[in-house]
């Protein structure tokens, strides 16, 4: 009985505490020695904010009671430090909804509104210039955009060419979640590989194992201004990302779990792109998977991706 | 004698060999591809998963008189965006006061549509007495809103393609209530090629 008690007693002030107290009263002393005592008062709740933040669960390990906190520490964040009000949303999968998407190769010009508007809702880092989607201008008969023209600048679109898209294609059998060394990536039961960005250590490892170029990494802090900024957001979505973390296309997430389609969808001035549930045999998605000629890219690889590819 | 054993052995071995390899490939082959999996997947109760979803549509929606394999859907409404509508404000009885009244309210108007071969004239479209309607070689009292009848008489693919979902799109959901957009959305029906513009954007070399 007493064993038990001592036990009880001594995971009070286990190792984690104990290191947890101690950390935090150095970082609280170095605070006031730095800034001095007007800017703690300042400072403290942004402070202890990033304190709490550091120490969350990875989010598929998170109650739901622990997502609404970090959701109003990131969101209260945003306020202090970049003075943007934001929403930031933790909706879950949809019951019996699997995304998928198709791209009329007959139909894109090369107008790239899809990439602009990707470029805005998702709050891409507007120094490096960060981009999900990429048009390539391409030969007639070609198949791969490895022999395509994906910096064009000029009147669109040009005779005798097609325009193929890519983006992430969120593989069945993505080859990028088995490279994450720290399960920082993951595919959810919709469909959607996410990454967490807090849970991502930054390797690239996934960047290296994706056959088509999918994803990005944040070489700096994204750079996006204020009333440019995409304030309904998702946690697995358009966020903004910490500095040396990967991010790729969410099938924004944060629109389509709501119903609405993506933003590459809703801006295509053409139609070429469709979007919709797999698992509805009534769908778009599905009418175009029946009807036409489809391929997807590399299927050698056996990924599955979901992104599939037709001609009118 | 231990020879012949030796080579029956091997031949023994070898069947074996092959009929394992055709068990493996054959439980492979049930499991099926992955679209073969989607396909088979039960389909979902229609309202149950969309209840929580985005409902917010627009309000000017037309119901199309076509079904398509998930019943019925609607279109944009083309008359609240047709300027000066509705036309017998002016196409009345009243005599004109100007001999280029035409030429002044309809004249920005550019008619290149059919090619040289084929060219459409306004009254292929257009009715003539009644300037209201539109007309197809059946009918003569086609409503504006559904101009996609007109359309595809011609582009009956294009059509067929629109009802299923290959052409054109919906308008602002993926889920619920299905509201396409209409053929004159996106193309100008008088001169419907699209036309050759810069990009709205360009993309930086890739530097990995």
């Amino acid at each position: 009985m007493d064993d038990i008690k001592n036990k009880v007693d001594k995971k009070k002030y286990g190792r984690r505490t104990f290191l947890k107290r101690a950390a935090q009263t150095a970082l609280l002393s170095a605070a006031a020695s730095a800034t001095g005592c007007g800017g703690l008062i300042q400072n403290s709740e942004s402070l202890q904010l990033q304190w709490k933040e550091y120490f969350k669960k990875h989010y598929r390990l998170m109650t739901q009671q622990e997502k609404e906190e970090t959701v109003e520490r990131l969101e209260r964040l945003s306020k202090i430090q970049k003075q943007v009000d934001i929403q930031v949303g933790t909706h879950k999968p949809v019951d019996g909804v699997l995304f998928g998407y198709a791209f009329n190769l007959t139909r894109c010009e090369g107008f790239m509104e899809c990439v602009a508007a990707c470029v805005k809702e998702n709050n891409l880092d507007r120094q490096s210039q960060t981009q999900y989607i990429r048009i390539f201008e391409m030969e007639p008969g070609a198949m791969s955009p490895e022999s395509g023209n994906g910096k064009y600048f000029h009147e669109v679109p040009v005779d005798h060419h097609f325009y193929m898209g890519v983006q992430c294609f969120h593989c069945e059998n993505a080859p990028c979640i088995k490279a994450c060394p720290t399960k920082a990536t993951w595919k959810e039961p919709d469909g959607i590989v996410v990454v967490d960005y807090d849970w991502c250590i930054g390797c690239r490892y996934c960047m290296a194992a994706c056959p088509y170029y999918g994803r990005r990494f944040n070489w700096n802090k994204p750079q996006v201004p204020p009333d440019e900024m995409t304030r309904n957001q998702h946690y697995l979505g358009n966020r903004i990302r910490p500095k040396g973390t990967m991010e790729k296309c969410t099938f924004c997430i944060q629109r389509t779990r709501n119903g609405r389609l993506p933003a590459c969808v809703e801006a295509c001035p053409t139609g070429a792109r469709v979007f919709g549930n797999l698992l509805d045999p009534d769908s778009e998605i599905r009418f175009v998977l029946k009807h036409k000629k489809v391929f997807r890219l590399r299927e050698d690889l056996a990924t599955d991706p979901k992104f599939w590819y037709f001609i009118d | 004698m231990m020879k012949n054993i030796y080579t029956y052995l091997r031949k023994l071995l070898i069947l074996l060999g092959f009929g394992l390899l055709c068990l493996v490939a054959d439980a492979y082959s049930e499991q099926g591809s992955f679209l073969d999996q989607i396909k088979q997947s039960a389909p979902l109760p229609k309202d149950v998963n969309q209840n929580e979803l985005d409902q917010n549509l627009p309000r000017q929606a037309v119901k199309v008189e076509m079904k398509y394999q998930g019943g019925d859907f609607w279109t944009e409404s083309r008359k609240d965006k047709v300027e000066r509508y509705p036309c017998y404000a002016c196409h009345n009885s009243k005599p004109e006061k100007s001999k280029s009244t035409g030429e002044m309210v309809h004249g920005d108007i550019l008619l290149d549509h059919g090619g040289a071969e084929k060219p459409l004239a306004c009254a292929t479209c257009h009715v003539k007495d009644s300037p209201h309607f539109l007309k197809t070689a059946e009918k003569d009292n086609i409503d504006m809103d559904h101009s996609y009848d007109l359309c595809g008489q011609c582009h009956f693919r294009q059509k067929q393609d629109w009802i299923g979902g290959a052409h054109g799109k919906r308008v602002s959901n993926w889920a619920g209530k299905r509201v396409v957009k209409n053929c004159t959305a996106c193309h100008n029906p008088h001169s419907p090629l699209f036309q050759k513009r810069w990009p709205t954007t360009y993309s930086p070399p890739i530097s990995k």
